[in-house]
């Protein structure tokens, strides 16, 4: 035979050796970062850890999710290891693509294209180990996964040098990302709204007490450049943002591109998990029964917070005439999640949205959350503080709820703001944790209060689920028999997954520097 | 000058006359079949050779000399030494082996009754492991030969007339227990011969690291057709059902569950003395199932043509509800002698097989184990029975209503093919040409409706229509070269090239909302859900190989083989690998020394070594790929799934035989025995990696994740022994009696894995260096805690390193009635490190013991099988010991830990006032929030899985042909038979006989569809002409 009679490549699949020949290429590569790897993360932990670790919901039964309720995670716990997996499967894809881009494109496409996908995907790595760095510390830095075939045991790296190589990919895609982009692209404002986060974040670590200043410059400075320079506003309705209709609207910096159709375990199943009925969601699920609030959260939003409430969870007897239309609306028979609930694929207008597959394309970073970040920052190290700019970005995500501007922020105020805003999305126990790096005190006392009974009679406490009686208003906890770990710093520490603990024993000892 | 001879031909083993007896002139066109008399007439000249021969018999050479009545004995050739074995690329008597090769014959395959070929092969074929891995239908089998060679399994390369099988070649559309075997039929089977030492595979180079089995279908032979029926009908059942609660014995456990738990008493529960037994669901599912066959064949030929045609049809139904198989298959093998230097012939198999396999896609025995009894069937008022929605966690399916409902059926059209033409350039030199093809076609429909069974619904229809094609094609040209020199030196040469080709592509596509249940064709579901796929693959191999036979004086034997092969899985750089082997064989008998000696018949020593290469990876190893799927971003999007290693290379084998043949007594005791060594480094395996890699490893599934690179990951090694006893041990006039033995020791163990991976982790395996593949790994257990004392002999220990598990009946605490793990590595914790090796599911020995006794006309067949030394894992003990479950219980879980007060007035949740009533028990307490992880993996489920098992007794009867001539039939049998007739185990599942593709996740029993014990009733008869 010829010599080419044994060259067989695949006949199905495009390979390695020919993609990544043109920008359209590239855009095809990028986009798939912007949803599947990201499935394992968002199905249930984004709310169980974000949200139930947190105190702001419970699921009663799901014996993993109650580990995190009561600060009980066992390596084995499967939503560890399922968050884990999620966040290194988005950091290989991206190291596969950084190398390709860097290894196998030719010259005739043009530079721009290159450094703007280089930007994209520098961002979503840092994205990820961001998640990484925050609910583990210190973590493997994984730079080429090629290399793991001859070498698969690596060590952890310092915290300080994941943080380092956070900050050098989102200056990167500061510096490479268009000010402007298709609907749901990242662009400079993402990375820098982002590496606000990130630099606020830092500016707590390894600190007592106070935090870093140059650290809180850095994330007033880019902060700012978002809120004052980008030109994006706040979507004017804060129900809107949490429906399909206005996916990937102005103020959504970063958002997981979920598809429709594309089966288990690859696209957004939020909903399916968390919505508290079948009929507002099609194909099954709706299996949220027992998941609701906590009587903390609940107690946290004023009467006059009631668009973000009833956008947030539903009270026993609340319409939402747009879940599940055709059916007439959806009554609320229990106190259940709302947020993430968006209903059938009749009322999304999405055939092949079934139970595996929400097209919600919940957020990651908007803008509101780049205000109270800015406002956090410029507070600094100020007990409080009285700043125009401050107030001025504080005050306009509370208009847009529709709630009373303040005129004073304190720490609290702007910890209780964010809570309430960016409740069921996943944020607040990163909010516990950036506390926990500089005032560790604080945070465990947080969590101790939500724990410790506030009626012996039926052992009832903050973090505990409740009814609702429509008719007089009153919100009655349930009785609460769960063991509670007593929380300490370690509690802002997860568990490494026993699976890789097994695997690589490298990784229980002490970590190393990268840099 | 010819001359008309005539005599009778005779059985030696009862004196009976032999019909169908080819008598043929050597060299020459001339012959003819013997009569119903055993008779016969032929034309020959003085100094003529006769040859007669006959399947199953000894073949014998008479001169013709002045006498002109030849009557001839025929000798049955049980391990008959001048049978014909197929070897590859040729044939060579076995008594001129120097390879080690089992065979099995078209009489034993008879016995046995299988539905597909591999199953004939059991305990028949010394060093052959097999297992049946689904007792379905047409379920696969496991074959293993001389041990595990690799961590992805090792089935051996399939040789069917000439037709390479690959070893991991499959159904178009596999899966689900389908075994792509299954379309050819048993009956046409002449023999089967397994190759099983390097010196004998390694002319098949890349494909047979794992063995090579080489079946060859019937062929006509020179005479008047021979026109055969075999037909028969059988009945298939359980042969063992699991003992679950009934309906009273739920209630009173759910009553005194609701007592201690706190829940309300079911009402109708209020008194279960009054109540029936309920549902016993596996009564419901399984069934006593028919099973028929029919198979019409016609075969003869004349001096220049030979012809076997067959036809077949098969229909078995399952024992377990939603499982049935049919194949009809029709078989023709011709062969030309065109001119004095060309012949030409073709094999050709067609088969079409169509079978359900909504069983064991649905899962629906491990349900019909779980599902409880208070549920009926079917509801009074039609409707499918199913859980109360209002009891919380009750959800289960209704197992015999989905068994029923839910459609997934496969159809496939096979043809193989094999065409030949040989040429004879002088009296020592042929080229043989073969074009060998195999062709396959599916479907598989799949429909999964809308239905409600109780609390457990499902609101939307779907259904998935698949069509997929596999083309494999090959082409071989190799020479024969054979001469023998000064009467004493005998050479035989083979060289040739071969070249083969497969390609595959198939599409697939769904919808959901389905306006009607019953209306099922894809078209009819809502065509806005529609989602679609499509595969496309191909591969290519190349050979040049050459084999070398001298024989010296018939005393002296060497085989050398040499193959060069190129396979398109391995880049440039590695395509090309080299197999070779060598082998000599010693004929002591023929030395001079022996010659005397008339009570041994045969003695051979056999000396063998030799390299073979593995392939077995997917294609495209060595490069990455991308697929396409959906975003929210304008559609489509790229992403990796596929990680390439471009050094990916062979895997090679080197493997050692030593072995003794030897017969005594005029053959009636004749022996086989083996004992080898075969290393295999540079095993091919997809990397099991920590997930911080992002990949998974080849075979997995975890949307998101990379698949991990093929890798060269380490080394195994197999050294075993294994040996055939056949024995005559009553010969007379009427009554007969011989047996077989065969045995099969193999010691598997890990010699090496790449540096940084430590042990490749399966789900409840963990595979190190210097253990065997796939060995259970968990935690051991020492009883339950059954009071205070307890607890201070084994503290309650950490089990996260954060702190000590607190002693309470609480949320997330351990109490008496939980599991004592042992703390094996002392370190005052329990977590991974204290888990260990809790034995193999690879048996230490595998062994068949055939009887068979002839008693005038009648024939008597028992034969046994077993295994030695492996454990299973029942699995189905993890749910059906656990009294917290909300479904299907085994009545042991009634005799769960009862926890008693000391002081009937003192605290319930003080330890020193709490004992267990019931201390011998083994099932935990009943709590719903025990911290204690009582039911991970653990030696509480690991079972022995030895067993003996009576695989089949056959009964027949031969009519005598005084009666036959009569009604002018040839020959008639008529039988009875039961297969799987008893099994002799301690273990507590359906069947320890659990075969598994993947040696990672060997024995492990969750719901196993079992082999039925089938009853059959059949007869053959053949016409004269």
């Amino acid at each position: 035979c010829k010599k080419d009679y044994l060259n067989r490549p695949p006949l199905t699949g495009i390979t390695t050796d020919n993609f990544y020949k043109s920008g359209s290429d590239l855009r095809l590569a990028t986009a798939t970062l912007y949803a599947q790897p990201w499935a394992g993360w968002n199905n249930f932990p984004l709310l169980g850890i974000g949200d139930i670790m947190s105190g702001n919901m419970l699921q009663p039964y799901n014996a993993d999710l109650v580990q995190f309720t009561s600060f009980s995670i066992t390596p084995q716990n499967s939503y560890l290891a399922q968050s884990w997996t999620s966040f290194y499967d988005v950091v290989a894809h991206c190291n596969i693509n950084i190398k390709a881009i860097n290894t196998k494109m030719p010259d005739s496409v043009a530079v721009k294209s290159k450094t703007g996908a280089l930007g994209e995907i520098k961002f979503i790595r840092a994205t990820s180990y961001f998640y990484l760095a925050q609910l583990w510390g210190a973590v493997p830095i994984i730079e080429d996964n090629d290399k793991l075939i001859a070498n698969p045991l690596v060590p952890r790296h310092k915290l300080t040098d994941v943080y380092k190589f956070i900050i050098n990919d989102l200056r990167y895609a500061v510096a490479n990302l268009p000010k402007t982009d298709q609907p749901g692209r990242v662009t400079t404002w993402s990375a820098q709204g982002m590496l606000a986060k990130v630099y606020l974040t830092r500016a707590g670590l390894g600190q007592n007490g106070s935090r870093n200043q140059s650290d809180l410059d850095s994330a007033a400075y880019y902060a700012g450049s978002v809120c004052n320079t980008s030109g994006l506003t706040l979507l004017p309705s804060y129900y809107n943002l949490f429906r399909t209709q206005f996916n990937d609207n102005p103020e959504s910096l970063f958002a997981f591109q979920w598809a429709p159709g594309v089966g288990y375990g690859q696209g957004n199943a939020i909903q399916t998990q968390f919505a508290p009925s079948s009929s507002l969601v099609t194909g099954g699920g709706g299996w949220g029964g027992a998941i609701g609030p906590t009587i903390d959260l609940a107690n946290q939003y004023t009467t006059q917070d009631s668009v973000r409430r009833k956008a947030t969870f539903m009270l026993t007897g609340d319409k939402y005439p747009e879940l599940n239309a055709a059916g007439g609306g959806y009554t609320a028979t229990g106190v259940n999640v709302k947020k993430h609930v968006v209903g059938t694929a009749a009322d999304n207008n999405s055939p092949t949205m079934d139970l595996w597959s929400s097209i919600e394309h919940n957020a990651v970073l908007r803008l509101a959350d780049v205000y109270l970040i800015y406002a956090e920052a410029l507070l600094g190290n100020n007990a409080s503080t009285t700043n125009a700019i401050a107030l001025q970005y504080f005050n306009a995500v509370r208009t847009r709820a529709g709630v009373d501007k303040v005129t004073m922020l304190t720490p609290d105020v702007i910890m209780n703001e964010r809570r309430i805003e960016l409740a069921f999305e996943g944020q607040y126990w990163f909010d516990l944790v950036r506390l926990s790096y500089y005032n560790p005190q604080k945070a465990i006392s947080i969590i101790r209060v939500q724990i410790t009974p506030t009626n012996s009679q039926n052992n009832s406490m903050p973090r505990t689920q409740f009814s609702y009686d429509p008719a007089t208003g009153i919100k009655t906890p349930a009785a609460n028999s769960l063991i509670f770990t007593p929380p300490s710093i370690n509690t802002f520490t997860l568990p490494i997954p026993a699976n890789d603990q097994t695997a690589d024993p490298k990784l229980l000892e002490a970590p190393v520097p990268y840099y | 000058q010819s001359i008309k001879i005539t005599g009778k031909i005779t059985s030696a083993d009862n004196n009976q006359p032999l019909p169908g007896v080819t008598i043929k002139v050597k060299d020459s066109p001339t012959g003819t079949l013997s009569g119903a008399d055993g008779s016969y007439t032929i034309n020959a000249k003085n100094g003529d050779v006769l040859v007669f021969s006959f399947i199953s018999y000894v073949t014998q050479q008479i001169y013709v000399g002045s006498s002109a009545v030849i009557n001839v004995t025929l000798k049955p050739s049980t391990n008959d030494l001048s049978e014909v074995v197929v070897i590859g690329y040729g044939t060579r008597k076995r008594s001129d082996l120097t390879g080690s090769i089992s065979s099995v014959t078209a009489a034993d395959i008879a016995k046995s009754q299988p539905t597909t070929i591999d199953q004939a092969l059991q305990g028949r074929a010394a060093g052959v492991i097999v297992q049946q891995v689904s007792g379905q239908p047409g379920g696969d089998v496991n074959v293993q030969i001389r041990g595990l060679g690799g961590f992805v399994g090792s089935p051996p390369l399939y040789v069917i007339d000439g037709v390479q099988i690959p070893p991991n070649g499959q159904s178009a559309i596999p899966g689900n227990g389908t075994n792509p075997l299954s379309s050819i039929n048993p009956s046409d089977i002449a023999s089967i011969d397994v190759l099983k030492d390097a010196s004998a595979t390694a002319i098949y180079g890349s494909q047979a690291s794992n063995g090579v089995i080489i079946i060859t279908t019937k062929k006509g032979t020179a005479g008047p057709p021979l026109i055969s029926y075999d037909g028969y009908q059988g009945w298939q059942k359980l042969p063992k059902y699991y003992d679950v609660m009934d309906l009273r014995q739920y209630a009173t456990f759910m009553n005194e569950k609701g007592v201690i738990i706190g829940y309300d008493m079911r009402p109708q529960f209020a008194n279960p003395q009054y109540l029936g037994v309920g549902t016993n669901w596996q009564k419901a599912l399984f069934r006593t199932a028919p099973m028929l066959n029919h198979n019409l064949s016609i075969s003869g030929g004349d001096a220049r043509t030979r012809y076997y045609i067959s036809g077949t049809y098969f229909s078995q139904q399952g024992i377990a509800l939603g499982s049935d198989f049919k194949r009809t298959s029709v078989k023709a093998n011709i062969d030309n002698k065109t001119t004095n230097w060309l012949k030409v012939g073709i094999n050709l198999n067609m088969a079409h097989v169509a079978e359900n396999v909504t069983t064991s896609n649905t899962g629906v025995i491990n349900q019909a184990l779980n599902q409880t009894p208070d549920v009926a069937v079917v509801n009074p008022d039609g409707t499918w029975g199913g859980n109360d929605p209002n009891i919380y966690g009750a959800t289960g399916t209704n197992p015999f209503a989905i068994a029923t409902i839910v459609k997934d059926f496969k159809s496939r059209y096979q043809l193989f093919s094999n065409a030949y033409a040989e040429i004879q350039f002088t009296q020592d030199l042929t080229l043989r040409n073969e074009v060998a093809g195999n062709f396959d076609f599916a479907t598989e429909d799949y429909f999964n409706p809308s239905y409600v069974m109780g609390a457990y619904s499902k609101t939307t229809n779907s259904g998935t229509a698949t069509s997929a094609q596999n083309f494999y094609n090959s082409i071989s040209n190799y020479l024969t070269y054979q001469h023998t020199f000064a009467k004493k030196y005998w050479v035989n040469v083979v060289a040739g090239h071969e070249a083969q080709l497969l390609k595959s592509n198939g599409v697939s596509a769904t919808r959901t909302n389905f306006a009607s249940n019953n209306v099922q064709t894809i078209s009819t579901g809502d065509a806005t859900t529609a989602t679609n796929t499509g595969v496309k693959g191909q591969g290519a191999l190349e050979a040049y190989f050459g084999r070398a036979n001298f024989t010296y004086d018939d005393r002296y034997l060497l085989t050398a083989t040499v193959r060069h092969d190129g396979s398109s899985k391995f880049s440039e750089a590695n395509r090309w690998n080299t197999t070779y082997s060598g082998a000599l064989a010693w004929k002591i008998n023929h030395e001079s020394f022996l010659k005397g000696v008339k009570a041994i018949n045969d003695l051979k020593l056999r000396l063998g070594y030799g390299l073979v290469n593995n392939q077995n990876i997917a294609e495209y190893a060595y490069g990455s790929t991308l697929n396409t799927i959906s975003t929210g971003l304008s559609g489509n999007s790229q992403i990796t799934v596929t990680t390439g290693n471009p050094n990916i290379k062979w895997e090679t084998t080197k493997s050692y035989n030593v072995g003794l043949d030897a017969a005594v007594l005029s053959g009636r005791i004749s022996f086989s025995a083996d004992a080898y060594y075969r290393k295999t480094n540079n095993l091919l395996l997809s990397l099991t990696m920590p997930y911080y890699s992002g990949t998974f490893p080849a075979g997995g599934y975890s949307p998101g994740a990379v698949q991990a690179p093929y890798v060269n990951i380490g080394a195994v090694s197999n050294k075993g022994f294994e040996f055939t006893l056949s024995t005559q041990n009553i010969k007379s006039k009427d009554f007969n009696w011989n047996s077989n033995i065969t045995f099969t020791r193999n010691i598997n163990k890990v010699l090496q894995l790449v540096d940084g991976t430590p042990a490749i982790n399966g789900q409840v395996s963990k595979t190190v260096v210097g253990r065997s593949i796939g060995e259970f790994y968990g935690y051991q257990t020492l009883g339950i805690y059954k009071n205070a004392a307890d607890f201070t002999k084994y503290p309650a220990l950490s089990q996260n390193g954060s702190g000590a598990i607190p002693i309470t009946p609480g949320t997330g605490g351990v109490w008496v009635g939980d599991v004592i793990f042992k703390d094996i590595n002392g370190d005052g914790k329990i977590d991974a490190n204290d888990q260990t090796f809790l034995g193999s599911p690879l048996p230490k020995f595998q062994y068949g013991i055939n009887n068979s006794f002839n008693y005038k006309n009648f024939d008597l067949n028992v034969f046994m099988t077993g295994e030695y030394g492996n454990k299973i894992y029942n699995q189905l003990k993890v749910n059906g010991d656990n009294p917290n479950q909300n479904f299907g219980y085994f009545p042991s879980v009634l005799n769960f830990a009862k926890i008693g007060l000391i002081d009937p007035a003192g605290s319930t949740s003080d330890i020193n006032n709490v004992y267990i009533t019931n201390p011998s028990t083994n099932i935990t307490r009943i709590s719903q929030s025990s911290g204690n992880d009582n039911q991970r993996f653990s030696d509480k489920y690991i079972e022995s899985g030895s067993f003996l098992k009576c695989k089949s007794i056959a009964l027949g009867y031969n009519f005598s042909n005084n009666l036959l001539n009569k009604i002018k039939l040839r020959s008639l049998r008529v039988y009875v038979n039961v297969t799987n007739v008893f099994t002799i185990t301690k273990y507590t599942g359906y069947d320890p006989e659990i075969g598994s593709w993947n040696p990672l996740q060997a024995g492990i029993d969750n719901g196993y569809y079992a082999q039925p014990r089938v009853y059959t009733v059949g007869l053959n008869v053949s016409l004269n002409n």
